[in-house]
């Protein structure tokens, strides 16, 4: 007779607080600072919709102590997402193939980063350009 | 004698246990086992085995991480007994578990049926994209082709990865790191062209998309294949497959 009877444990229930997955769950909290600076651009742009009066409180809204520390706040927090999504992007494309051999995914991370780094500097010299 | 010297180092090994017939529930034992410094963890649950308690169940094979077979949790990580080494672990008890995520048959012994089924399901062989005789002659490949799929096919099925993985835990039906492994391994294949086929077994939560590409898959991977690599590739050809299905022919269903 057979004296099977497996017994599946059961997970933990808070896994994703600890070791090694805490790394993980804040990059993935992380990602919620990008929707928070998202909502704050479209409510700007719904208060530009509106007129000059809702434009003007969007703006002094903006230049609150609040609103400073709270992009302060968003700036660290989306800092640390573009960090760790350009770990995390060698994981999630196709393998690079030059001359018969695999790029180190530290290389496409490495590059991938110096980009966006580029982009956001040229985006923010061109504001600063069109605002001078 | 030098004999007398080393036997007296020992360490404690901290197992969980479960012998179906008799417990209800596992729990864990302890064993104080002499050790050496080239001791492995497979080799202390030997010699427990032989000189301690011959009831203690556990899977090896080739002692040197090419089979796959002595997975489980080591201090609460997953990794191969055989290839970790006892003077490598911090001092203290050590603790030993099954598995992560999988139903435990006996002490260290987990269920690998599920598993075995997941890798038959996705078409573990090469369907050939021009069928040749051998008169024709062999496939060619070149170093670039080889090199898109290599890393995949160096699964040894040790399961580390579903024991890492937080999604297989929460649902056991998701296809998981290591079958998605050797789908791509056939998959990149430039000789293979039973793509389409696989990718309509893997669409869906039981497919690709229960990966949130938490990404421990691939750190404890003992070959360094990057399983995670291999799921979110495919979540990307899902993705097209989804969206392209109603330009194939005879693809819309």
């Amino acid at each position: 007779m057979s004296e099977r009877r497996p017994y599946r444990r059961p997970m933990q229930p808070h896994w994703w607080a600890n070791p090694p997955y805490r790394a993980y769950t804040l990059r993935e909290l992380s990602g919620v600072a990008v929707a928070i600076y998202g909502a704050v651009l479209f409510a700007g742009l719904i208060s530009l919709a509106r007129g000059p009066e809702s434009f003007d409180a969007y703006l002094g809204f903006l230049r609150s102590p609040l609103s400073l520390l709270l992009h302060l706040l968003l700036l660290a927090a989306v800092l640390f997402h573009v960090v760790t999504w350009f770990q995390t992007l060698p994981k999630t494309m196709p393998k690079v193939i030059v001359d018969g051999k695999q790029v180190p995914p530290q290389t496409i991370t490495q590059i991938a980063t110096l980009a966006a780094g580029a982009c956001s500097l040229i985006l923010l010299l061109f504001t600063l350009w069109v605002a001078r | 004698m030098p004999e007398a010297a080393i036997a007296e180092k020992t360490v404690e090994l901290r197992i969980l246990r479960y012998r179906p017939a008799s417990d209800a529930e596992p729990s864990f034992g302890s064993f104080e086992v002499p050790c050496t410094d080239d001791m492995s963890v497979l080799q202390a649950l030997q010699t427990i085995k032989d000189t301690l308690d011959g009831t203690l169940s556990f899977r090896w094979s080739c002692r040197m991480a090419v089979c796959g077979s002595c997975g489980m949790m080591i201090n609460g990580k997953p990794r191969l007994a055989c290839n970790s080494f006892l003077r490598h672990l911090p001092p203290g008890p050590v603790t030993i578990e099954p598995l992560n995520n999988f139903p435990i048959e006996r002490d260290l012994v987990v269920t690998v049926g599920d598993f075995v089924k997941k890798i038959e399901s996705i078409y573990p062989y090469i369907i050939p994209k021009e069928p040749k005789t051998v008169a024709d002659g062999p496939y060619l490949q070149t170093p670039a082709q080889l090199a898109a799929y290599e890393s995949f096919s160096d699964c040894i099925n040790c399961m580390l990865c579903y024991a890492a993985c937080p999604q297989f835990g929460e649902n056991p039906n998701f296809i998981g790191p290591g079958a998605m492994a050797l789908l791509q391994r056939y998959n990149g294949d430039s000789r293979d062209g039973g793509q389409q086929k696989r990718l309509d077994t893997i669409h869906g939560e039981d497919g690709v998309w229960s990966c949130t590409a938490v990404g421990i898959c691939s750190e404890v991977c003992p070959k360094h294949v990057d399983p995670a690599n291999a799921v979110n590739q495919n979540k990307t050809n899902s993705a097209f497959d989804f969206f392209l299905r109603f330009l194939r022919p005879g693809g819309a269903r």
